[in-house]
Order: C-alpha cells, then sequence, then structure tokens
C-alpha cells in the first residue's frame, strides 16, 4: 500500500524525488567527511542561511515559473539590506523593515507592469534594472557601507527559537507556506503557471497578461527586499555592490527544485530542497575552508549539469515524439495499403 | 511620365515628423525629447567638455567596453541573447595574459596562450548554448566556473610582470596622437561592420537571429552559429582583457567586477552598450556600428557627469536610467514589429 503510493508519487514527480536524492546524498556526504556537520549548532546555522537564500530561491522559482527571469534580484536585495541599516538608527527597525521590504516590493511591481506592458522580456527589463538599482543604492548609502550603530537588532534576528529556528527563518517559513499555499490553490496562482507553461494558449483563453506578472515580480521582489533585510540586520552592515552572489545561488537553487527554463514547472516544495543542497554544499564548504570563489565554480558546475540534464531530457522527448508521429503515418499507411490491397482483390 | 504609374488618390507624403508622431507613441517621444534636452544642457554647461582633448578621453574610455559589446553584438544579433560571462572570461584571460609575461615568454606567445583559453571558454559555451541551452543561464553557470577557475589558478593574488615588457606598445603607445587602444576599437568596429554587411556569416547571424526556424529550414542549425559567435565574444573578451593587463603591468581576476573602470559591474556595461545601442535583443535587428556608438554614448555621459563632479553613484544610475529608457523607446517604436515578440 504505502510502497505503491511511494511509486506513483515518484512516477508523477521524477524531477522532486532527484532533488530530494540530491538534496540527501550532498548531506550524507559532508556528515561523512566532517564530524561537525550533524550536529544541532550547525543545522541552526544551515537553517540561518536558509532564511536568506530560500527566500531568493523562491524569488526566482516563481519567475522561472512564469517563463522569466528576474536578474535584478541581487540589486534589489542590496537596495532593502542599504534602506534597512542606513535607516534603522533613526526610524527604529520596525519602521526601517516596512520601508525597505515595501521599496522592494514596489519596485518589483513596476518591472512586473513595464513588462506586461511593453510585452518584452524579463532579461531585457531586469538587466536595466540592476544597473538603476544599484546606482540607486549607491546614493542611498551615500557610496560608503553603511552599519548598525545598536546592535541589539542583530542579536534579536538570530536568538534560537526551537532549537533550529530564529525569528527570522520562521518568517521565512511562513512565506514559503503562503505562496505555496497561494500558488496551488488560488486562481491567480494557477494564472502564473499557466502563462509559463503556454503563454499564447493562455493569452488566447483570456487570461491578461498583467496581473500575473505583476504579481510574481511583485512577490519576487517581496522576497529579495526581505532577503536584503535579514541579511543586513543580521550583519550590521549592508554594501551598495554587494550581494551579487545571489543571483547564481538562487538560480542553481530554483534549478534543482525542478524549475523548467521553458516555464510552467516546479513548485515551492522543489524550491525548498533546492534552497536546502544549495545550503548544504555551501555550508559543507565552508566548514572544509574552502575559499569563496570556489565555492561559485561548485555552484557553476552544478548549475552547468542541471541544466544540461534537463535540456537533454527536453531534446529527448522531442525526439521521441517526433519518431512516435513518423510510427503513426507509417502504421497509418501501411493499413491503407492492405485495406486497398484488400478491397481490389475480390 | 506615363499617367498610369502615377497613382491618382495618393494623399500627400507626410513629412518625416508627421510620420514619427503617427507611427510611435507620444511616451517615447517625450522620453526621447527630455533626453536630448538634458544632454544638450549638460554638454554646454560641463567646463571643457568641448575640447579635442576631451573627445580623445571619450572614445579612449569607451573602447574597452566597446571592444567587448562588438563582440556581444554578434550573440546578440543571432538571437541567443547575451553571455553573463564576459567579464568572467576576461578575467580567466587576463590571469593567463599576465602569468605568460610573468613566465617571459614574451608577448606572441602569451597573446596566443591567452587566445587558447578564450577560444576554448568559447566553444565550450558555444556548444552548450547550441544544444539548446538556455543562453542566460548557462552562461551564469559559467560564469561562476570561468572566475572560480581564474581565482584558483592565480591562488587569487595579484600577478604582476615588470616593465618594460612586450606588450607596453598596446597599453600605453599611440599612433598619430590615438592611443593605440582607440586604434584598436576603430579596427575591430570597421572590421566587425564589414563582416557582418558584406560575407555570407554576416547575413547568416542575420538570418538565425531574425527567424530560427526560416534558418533550419534552410540548414542553417543554430548549433554553429552559436559556436561561433560565442566564440567571437570570447575572443573580443579576452583582446580586452590583453589590453588592460599591458595597461597596467599586472593581473587579477577581480580586475573587472564591480570597482573596474566608470561604474558598476563590466559585464552589465556591456550589455548595457549593446541595449543603448538599439540592437534588438530577440536578434535579427541592429549591427555592430550601434554597439559602437552605444559605447561612445554612455562613455559621453559618463564623461560629463565627470566634469559635472558626480560621484559614482549618480553615475551608475544614469547608466542604469539611459538602459531602462532605451528599452521604452525601443519597445514603443517597434512595437507591431515581429522582431520584438
Amino acid at each position: 500500500m504505502a510502497v505503491e503510493k511511494i511509486l506513483s508519487f515518484i512516477k508523477q514527480k521524477p524531477d522532486l524525488m532527484f532533488a530530494i536524492i540530491l538534496a540527501f546524498f550532498v548531506y550524507c556526504v559532508f556528515a561523512f567527511t566532517n564530524d561537525y556537520f550533524m550536529t544541532h549548532r550547525t543545522t541552526f546555522a544551515i537553517m540561518e542561511r536558509f532564511a536568506v537564500l530560500g527566500l531568493v530561491g523562491l524569488a526566482l522559482t516563481l519567475c522561472i515559473i512564469a517563463g522569466e527571469i528576474d536578474l535584478s534580484i541581487g540589486s534589489n536585495a542590496a537596495l532593502a539590506a542599504v534602506i534597512v541599516v542606513r535607516f534603522t538608527d533613526s526610524l527604529g527597525a520596525p519602521t526601517a523593515l516596512l520601508i525597505a521590504v515595501a521599496v522592494s516590493t514596489i519596485i518589483g511591481l513596476i518591472q512586473g507592469y513595464f513588462i506586461a506592458y511593453l510585452r518584452i522580456r524579463a532579461i531585457v527589463l531586469t538587466v536595466g534594472t540592476l544597473m538603476l538599482l544599484r546606482g540607486i543604492s549607491l546614493f542611498v548609502a551615500e557610496e560608503k557601507t553603511v552599519m548598525l550603530t545598536d546592535f541589539r537588532i542583530p542579536d534579536f534576528i538570530t536568538t534560537k527559537v526551537l532549537w533550529y529556528f530564529s525569528p527570522a527563518s520562521l518568517t521565512v517559513i511562513a512565506m514559503f507556506v503562503l505562496v505555496g499555499l497561494f500558488m496551488n490553490f488560488t486562481k491567480y496562482g494557477r494564472e502564473i503557471y499557466a502563462i509559463g507553461g503556454a503563454r499564447k494558449e493562455a493569452l488566447a483563453a483570456g487570461i491578461s497578461l498583467k496581473r500575473p506578472m505583476i504579481i510574481v515580480f511583485a512577490i519576487s521582489g517581496f522576497c529579495a527586499g526581505l532577503g536584503g533585510v535579514i541579511i543586513g540586520l543580521r550583519s550590521g552592515t549592508a554594501q551598495a555592490l554587494g550581494l551579487q552572489y545571489l543571483l547564481l545561488a538562487g538560480t542553481v537553487a530554483a534549478f534543482i527544485g525542478g524549475v523548467s527554463i521553458l516555464g510552467g514547472r516546479g513548485g515551492v516544495v522543489g524550491a525548498v530542497i533546492g534552497a536546502l543542497t544549495v545550503n548544504f554544499l555551501n555550508t559543507g564548504l565552508v566548514f572544509n575552508v574552502t575559499p569563496a570563489f570556489m565555492v561559485q565554480l561548485y555552484l557553476g558546475i552544478l548549475l552547468l549539469v542541471v541544466i544540461m540534464f534537463q535540456t537533454g531530457s527536453v531534446i529527448f522527448e522531442k525526439r521521441q515524439r517526433r519518431y512516435q508521429i513518423l510510427k503513426d503515418i507509417d502504421n497509418r499507411r501501411e493499413r491503407l495499403k492492405k485495406e486497398m490491397k484488400g478491397g481490389a482483390q475480390p | 511620365m506615363s499617367p498610369i504609374s502615377e497613382p491618382i488618390n495618393q494623399l500627400p507624403k507626410p513629412s518625416i515628423l508627421e510620420k514619427l508622431i503617427q507611427r510611435h507613441s507620444k511616451l517615447a517621444i517625450t522620453l526621447l525629447a527630455i533626453f536630448i534636452v538634458v544632454f544638450v544642457y549638460g554638454m554646454v554647461t560641463a567646463p571643457n567638455f568641448l575640447t579635442l582633448f576631451n573627445f580623445k578621453t571619450i572614445i579612449r574610455d569607451a573602447a574597452l567596453v566597446g571592444i567587448m559589446a562588438i563582440g556581444l553584438t554578434f550573440v546578440t544579433l543571432s538571437g541567443n541573447f547575451f553571455l553573463l560571462s564576459m567579464k568572467e572570461t576576461a578575467a580567466l584571460c587576463i590571469i593567463a595574459f599576465a602569468t605568460g609575461m610573468a613566465s617571459g615568454w614574451g608577448f606572441e606567445l602569451s597573446f596566443l596562450f591567452t587566445m587558447v583559453f578564450a577560444l576554448i571558454a568559447g566553444i565550450s559555451q558555444g556548444a552548450l548554448i547550441g544544444i539548446g541551452g538556455n543562453p542566460i543561464v548557462v552562461t551564469l553557470g559559467a560564469a561562476g566556473v570561468l572566475y572560480g577557475l581564474g581565482a584558483y589558478w592565480s591562488d587569487n593574488l595579484v600577478v604582476s610582470y615588470r616593465r618594460p615588457h612586450g606588450a607596453e606598445w598596446l597599453g600605453t603607445g599611440s599612433f598619430l596622437g590615438l592611443p593605440n587602444i582607440t586604434v584598436a576599437f576603430i579596427l575591430i568596429a570597421i572590421s566587425a561592420e564589414l563582416l557582418l554587411r558584406k560575407t555570407s556569416f554576416g547575413r547568416q547571424v542575420y538570418l538565425i537571429g531574425a527567424n530560427r526556424a526560416a534558418g533550419r529550414a534552410t540548414g542553417h542549425e543554430n548549433f554553429w552559429m552559436a559556436i561561433k559567435v560565442c566564440t567571437i565574444a570570447s575572443v573580443c573578451s579576452a583582446f580586452v582583457a590583453i589590453a588592460f593587463s599591458a595597461q597596467v603591468s599586472s593581473a587579477q581576476v577581480n580586475y573587472f567586477s564591480s570597482e573596474f573602470g566608470s561604474s558598476g559591474d563590466m559585464t552589465i556595461m556591456v550589455i548595457a552598450t549593446v541595449m543603448v545601442g538599439g540592437n534588438s535583443i530577440m536578434g535579427g535587428f541592429g549591427s555592430t556600428l550601434r554597439s559602437s556608438l552605444g559605447a561612445v554614448f554612455i562613455s559621453t555621459v559618463d564623461n560629463m557627469m565627470v566634469l559635472h563632479g558626480f560621484n559614482s553613484g549618480p553615475r551608475v544610475f544614469a547608466v542604469g536610467l539611459m538602459i531602462v529608457f532605451s528599452i521604452i523607446v525601443f519597445a514603443i517604436l517597434r512595437r507591431g514589429s515581429r522582431s520584438e515578440e
């Protein structure tokens, strides 16, 4: 009974199974090679990292489901981080946090609107906003590294609750649950899948491009902003030109989680597993004293392997389908021949 | 003139201005007008802007980004969007070149050694894109790999070599009063334009970019095209890396990252240049001449802002604004044409 259920689950979602196995494998490799990896403290550290990377992975997952990619995510996060760190001293943390997240969300919203209004690909616009937002964050930070003076807030954000969690990671988990429910059980969530998987058909069926696009990019901006806020408040400092690595790490997380570059596939559960995999890799490499550029190298290789795997499977499926059509045509021709012969002889 | 050849019910021919207003939305024209006003105002009020010396400076500043942008234009024209690994290719190549120079191989051998790396990087990325990988994602991954390799090779340290060395003529020499790097920029711009306009390869780039299905039907697969255009882009990156290394007689893997040059990230600057020039990102429309002019244009604005005494924040912001402006303007101007779908 149970085995059958599991088997049918595997058949339904091979991508997700692949992601789970990969995550488990990466975890095991580090757990066996490093004594400190499988401890409560490390798990806490992984969850802390998950708070940021999971958010970025989630944002990119949604964008890729909608068939687009948001390149400006690192800049958006950096802007939020700079704003929150700059204004915490004068306005207090909650207000600064609200302002930063609101600014990021509005930026995402505007991007979504323009992408839908101008009918351009998101990469085109987000490359522009990538630079624009860097400029704004340089402006806000006055080209310095901004710092907090009151370090009670970083302490609050990283307090341990329930063994493995902190206020930051609990917020992020709540965010994941909300977005997961939204994507699976609301009309708007299904619209996002529709414009990603089959845009022309979706538009022909009467879905407006604007609404799902604005929702996706607003959520993406919100996630980026929240991620930036968490990074900024946790470390107490923020740089306008920082956080460039988020795009690569988030994309790797999204693709491990099983999104397809063609859009319309993947989900929030995949994003969680993808982000966890990247976190295991990141944390494990840090434990083995690997320099940062080597982490980038491994992430790059991982991304290339995953994307090639996916491209290969797409090509394979296409070829299979073409063979199937040719076979059908052949069969029909044979049948017709037989029928004609059968009809001619008697 | 026979009366038959002339249609009787012909409407009066609209003037160019009327055509512009009829065809295009008011938003695009307003944006353009605002931009022109700001630009002219800045040009007139900036001190020492309208001098020959400053003009030479602008071209020289545009050269490095411009050469890379010319390389990237081929990729964009062929419908493969853009490569996010331009600066990382340059980073690996600058390390290769400096290592060669530091080992005393001389300029020619180091140059060839660097080009080998550029070819490997270009061909492998091109092959991955050619078999159907999404260019953005593939090059995002490749960027991590190339940068990691460069950093691993140099141990993240500065590789320096002593003056006088064989590459000095490229970095600091000049020809007829123009710096050699400017001359190289002009030569590369002309030859790239000729390559695009006058050879069958150039026409194939446009064909595949404009209509991939038609390209495949006429026997021009994107696989080989992707390899060729990625190689061109990589070689241009490598050339920029060599020229830059020759200027400073050293190399480090992060030379092309955030703080390089005028503003921001080198890869994004290059993509910005291609876009501001007005090339269609979907492929099939544009030219390398547009990219070269885009480079000069961005450099002009940057120069103007420096002369006005702006910090790097507003300058990065201005470049970003230029990209977004140009995206909006060109998207509206070309609305309805198939190349933007």
